[in-house]
């Protein structure tokens, strides 16, 4: 290095290395462009995308994850069909870096492709961009036949946070994927709306566990009246997961008609969910909840002990 | 290769930023940002590419107050206690108020944040009190996302450099002197403000493993910020309250258990019990950690055995990806399959760092150091618990605030003699014959410090060390041999750490009285002593060129402590501590 | 004191076959914090990188941001 500070790039240098006949040369050339931050580099990248040599390819494809904007997103959705399945994942990844509202018109056109993998990587691109006129192609996506699509549908549904969007989530927490339910439901809670409580409501009975903790966890962020009672039937769950999940729920809606089942529960083995009630029972701040947690002053746990004893103080106050 | 080049550039500028890693890239952005007219040059020993701490990313922020989940008042108390009391609020509080406009820049640089299934963000509880770890799933892109706003704010960025002394000069900052790491040519800079981002002192104590360089803590942190400081005669507040960390046994590398805390998992002796009381990181933790090391319920494990498979592929997934990536690597080696077996864990060595206590270069509100002109930021500055986010938002307040200050400013005239005095020093080990390497040095410093100054703390064990360190520097100044620039690179680095070792005894001996748990663990001084040592020690270069030590007065609290809250971590220490007796018996 | 050349294993492994240094690339040891790599020549007169200093922090970036995947890190075996 004879300079004292970085240098930035040539652009005329860095075109002729682009044409070298050496696909080692032109991969160079790419890194040079990506660090080059100077969106004059787009152009020459979107060409670099469609390199004879993969690896030139996959190099171009990383580096416009460094730049944003329509022709970015253009350059990269295409290279989602590349032949080479490295090439098309980097360029999957580079589409979730995008940050500009204009970048997600290029990626719309794609949501009818033929290939699964590029239906979801385009939606995965599009989601943070919370662009309004998304809404429509999403939730035809959500009768794609692919789960992933349809997780991703989810996925931009849910960051809109639009109640036009609720219906096509409500119907989305029936998808036959446990792991498209789970996206469904968690994405309910930017609603206030009744039939969102319902559906939450419904998800707490779900076949798999994982989809009923996520539904107790989201049930307080809604306004539910039944929220309360629905928790309390929850706290008898087979999984330790979800009944730890109502238990917090509980202490935030401070529901002080949990204080009896929540004290129960506190001669539960599992020391963690001792220490959730213990913690919940001082946020509902009902005195009632004194009786369950002396007997736990000694826990041998000493998290527990502790969250025992914050409560009592609390509760004695 | 690397061979030693005669040369010396000179070059002025309005702001220098020294380091690259986290705070600097911020402090030179916004500085660049609030005063766009000026010369912003940020130095780096390393590349800023992936120069730091945070050099291949981060898995979340420890520290994020976000509204909604926690106020600042909340945070400040919190860290008030955390710290026993030790602390000026006022920087704290500075950062609880910025740091979520920083969260929200970070966002839009494209550094990737937890969101909720609606795009918000997902914080995780880990204290009934506050809320503040939001995790960072993709951590690794942190430092691309930097370099790139970076290059489009055309900051001029000089890579591997190295900072070795700073200048002063009619009584206040005048610029710093720098050698290149890879050819030995020399670089005065000359600048109004100079903002100091150099990290923690990673290479004090020595770990175990018989490598230099296998520290938890980034190896390019050698103490040079503290270093640096001193000899510019800046003081260092609180450095006897030194940063230990639970790790991963032998592999050196952070836990996590803050990451791995939300899902359920949790710190547990040989029989998988929980035996820590205080789940916040803290000197208090420390010692229970180490405690129960050295009772017979050792060793320390971290326990995930009991979570679901699918929530352990959650954890898995953010503690391998990024951080310190070989981890997984480790732990397939050992044959831990977190299913089954929990983490074996163990404590640091030694090191300075402000992340989990008030120590450091004493900086004010502003981030500015007791030298005018001189700013400092990140793990080197005083702001405890400071983190990943409050370098970058202490780094903030830096820039920006040497951006106004410059305005009304000129270079301060620099001393010709010192910048000949410093290359003398420099270049001294080149020009032997033979001597000893600066490895050697390094090594037996480190040693000195793990035998003598590594808590729990014995007054007579110090006072040997500060024998031990005078003989050593002696040896560095009189015999060490330099044959190419890396190994230039290398004794200057031995120099800063020899320095910190220093600070650390005098430090520690200063101050009488235990407190912050096993930091400041005196053995014969037990228990804190409010009425003598309620106040920080500041540390400064006294005319011998040795360290001198005052005490200075905590600032009045911005947010009043009730007397009952003020107790919260010690009570918790004399609970367990009873148990623990009654256990050993 | 006379100075000796002392034999150690070095983490990581740059596979010359894949390193394109002699196309100009030297982003490992761009990236390395601890500044221990460096491009060599090999006995057919390319060029690649190596590990010139046992002096790694086992890291990674060198390993990540390799272009080719030719560079990897293994854990040193004091450290295993
Ligand atoms: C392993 C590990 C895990 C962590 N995990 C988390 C986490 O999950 N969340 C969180 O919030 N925080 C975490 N932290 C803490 C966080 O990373 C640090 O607090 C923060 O990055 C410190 O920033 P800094 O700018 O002070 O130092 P750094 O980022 O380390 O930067 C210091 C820079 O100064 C350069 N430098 C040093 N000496 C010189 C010199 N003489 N001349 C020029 N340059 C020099 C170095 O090369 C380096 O680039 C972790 C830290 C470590 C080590
Ligand atoms: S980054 Fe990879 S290709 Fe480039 S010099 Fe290093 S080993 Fe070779
Ligand atoms: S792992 Fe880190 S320290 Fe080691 S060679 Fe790679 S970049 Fe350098």
């Amino acid at each position: 290095m004879n300079g004292i500070f970085d240098d930035f790039a040539d652009f005329d240098d860095l075109e002729e290395n682009l044409a070298d006949p050496d696909p080692g040369a032109r991969r160079v050339a790419v890194m040079e462009l990506a660090d080059s931050a100077d969106p004059a580099a787009i152009p020459l990248l979107a060409r670099a995308i469609g390199d004879p040599d993969a690896g030139v390819r996959l190099q171009a494809a990383l580096a416009l994850g460094e730049y944003d904007g329509p022709e970015t997103s253009a350059a990269l959705a295409g290279a989602l069909s590349d032949s080479d399945a490295e090439v098309a994942q980097a360029a999957a990844a580079s589409l979730t870096e995008l940050k500009e509202a204009e970048a997600a018109a290029p990626l719309l056109s794609y949501l009818s492709d033929a290939t699964p993998f590029v239906r979801a990587s385009a939606l995965r691109g599009i989601r943070e961009l919370r662009r309004p006129e998304a809404l429509v192609p999403a939730t035809a996506a959500l009768e794609d036949a692919s789960a992933e699509v349809r997780a991703e549908a989810v996925g931009v549904i849910g960051w809109l946070k639009d109640e036009a969007g609720l219906a096509a989530l409500i119907g989305a927490t029936h998808d036959p994927s446990a792991e498209v339910r789970l996206l469904a439901v968690g994405a309910l809670g930017f609603s206030q709306s009744l039939d969102a409580c319902a559906a939450l409501i419904a998800a707490l009975g779900d076949p798999d566990w994982r989809v009923r903790e996520v539904a107790a966890e989201t049930l307080p962020k809604t306004a539910s009246p039944e929220a309360t009672s629905s928790l309390i039937d929850v706290l008898s769950d087979d999984a330790w997961q979800v009944r730890l999940k109502a238990v917090r729920s509980l202490g935030k809606l401070r529901a002080r008609a949990a204080v009896q089942h929540i004290g129960r529960m506190m001669a539960h083995p599992l020391s963690n969910l001792r220490k959730e009630c213990a913690a919940a029972l001082g946020e509902i701040g009902d005195s009632a909840g004194l009786a369950y947690l002396g007997a736990h002053r000694d826990d041998q746990d000493p998290d527990v002990r502790k969250n025992v004893r914050w409560a009592i103080g609390r509760l004695s106050a | 290769m690397d061979e030693i080049r005669d040369g010396m550039n000179r070059i002025d500028c309005d702001i220098l930023v020294i380091g690259g890693g986290t705070a600097g890239p911020m402090a030179a952005l916004k500085a660049k940002a609030r005063n766009p007219g000026a010369n912003v040059v940020l130095l780096e020993k390393a590349n800023v590419k992936r120069s730091g701490a945070i050099s291949m990313g981060m898995d979340g922020l420890n520290n994020a107050v976000i509204p909604g989940h926690a106020t600042p008042e909340q945070y400040v108390k919190e860290i008030t206690i955390a710290n026993d009391g030790i602390v000026d609020q006022a920087p704290v509080y500075r950062y609880a108020q910025n740091c979520y406009d920083i969260i929200q820049e970070l966002d839009r640089f494209g550094i990737r944040f937890q969101k909720d299934k609606n795009g918000e963000y997902d914080v995780k509880k880990v204290h009934h009190i506050g809320t503040y770890v939001l995790p960072m799933p993709n951590g690794e892109t942190v430092k691309k996302a930097l370099y790139r706003q970076l290059r489009k704010a055309r900051i001029n960025i000089s890579n591997r450099y190295m900072a070795t002394r700073l200048l002063t000069g009619e009584g206040r900052i005048a610029g710093a002197i720098c050698v290149n790491t890879r050819s030995a040519e020399f670089l005065v800079i000359r600048a109004k403000a100079v903002i100091l981002c150099l990290g923690a002192a990673g290479r004090l104590g020595l770990p175990a493993s018989g490598y230099l360089y296998g520290t938890y803590e980034n190896a390019t942190n050698s103490g040079d910020g503290y270093a640096l400081a001193y000899h510019a005669g800046a003081g260092l507040a609180n450095l006897e309250c030194y940063q230990i960390n639970p790790l991963i046994k032998d592999y050196n590398g952070p836990a996590c258990a803050y990451v791995a805390g939300p899902f359920g998992a949790y710190t547990a002796n040989a029989k998988g019990e929980r035996f820590i009381e205080c789940d916040y990181w803290s000197g208090q933790m420390m010692q229970e950690f180490y405690d129960e090391l050295v009772s017979g319920n050792g060793p320390v494990y971290l326990k995930l055995n009991h979570l679901a498979p699918e929530t352990i592929g959650e954890i898995e997934d953010i503690l391998h990806k990024v951080e310190r990536p070989t981890r997984g690597t480790f732990q397939a080696g050992r044959g831990t399959d977190y299913r089954q077996k929990m983490i074996e864990m163990h404590i640091s060595e030694i090191g300075f760092c402000s992340g989990h206590s008030a120590s450091g270069v004493f900086v004010d509100e502003d981030a500015r150091t007791t030298v005018t002109g001189l700013y400092a930021a990140g793990d080197m500055a005083s702001v405890p618990h400071n983190y990943m986010l409050g370098a970058f938002t202490n780094g903030a307040v830096a820039g920006e605030h040497a951006g106004d200050w410059i305005r009304d400013v000129d270079h301060a005239a620099i001393d010709e003699g010192a910048i000949e005095a410093e290359r003398r020093r420099v270049l001294a080990p080149t020009l032997r014959e033979d001597g000893i390497p600066p490895n050697q040095i390094e090594y037996k410093t480190r040693r000195m410090v793990n035998d003598y100054l590594q808590p729990p703390k014995v007054t007579s064990k110090m006072e040997l060390a500060q024998e031990r360190f005078a003989e050593i520097r002696e040896d560095l100044s009189s015999g060490m041999l330099v044959r190419n620039s890396h190994e230039l690179l290398r004794s200057l680095e031995a120099s800063s750490i020899l320095d910190c070792a220093d600070m650390a005894a005098a430090a520690s001996l200063f101050r009488t009285e235990s407190r912050w748990g096993l930091y400041h663990n005196r053995v014969e001084f037990e228990g804190r002593d409010n009425e003598n040592w309620f106040c920080h020690t500041l540390l400064t270069r006294g005319r011998d060129g040795m360290p001198t030590l005052r005490k200075q007065p905590v600032a009045p609290y911005v947010v009043e402590i009730d007397d009952t809250e003020k107790d919260a971590y010690y009570r918790q220490r004399v609970g367990s501590n009873a148990l623990k007796t009654v256990a050993a018996e | 004191m006379p100075l000796a050349q002392t034999v150690t294993a070095v983490p990581v492994v740059v596979d010359d076959a894949k390193c394109i240094a002699d196309k100009g690339c030297t982003v490992c040891v761009d990236v390395c914090p601890l500044d221990v790599l460096r491009i060599a020549e090999t006995l057919d007169g390319r060029k690649t990188a190596y590990m010139a200093y046992d002096e790694c922090w086992y890291c990674m970036p060198c390993e990540a941001d390799c272009p080719t995947g030719a560079v990897k890190v293994n854990l040193p075996y004091l450290l295993k």
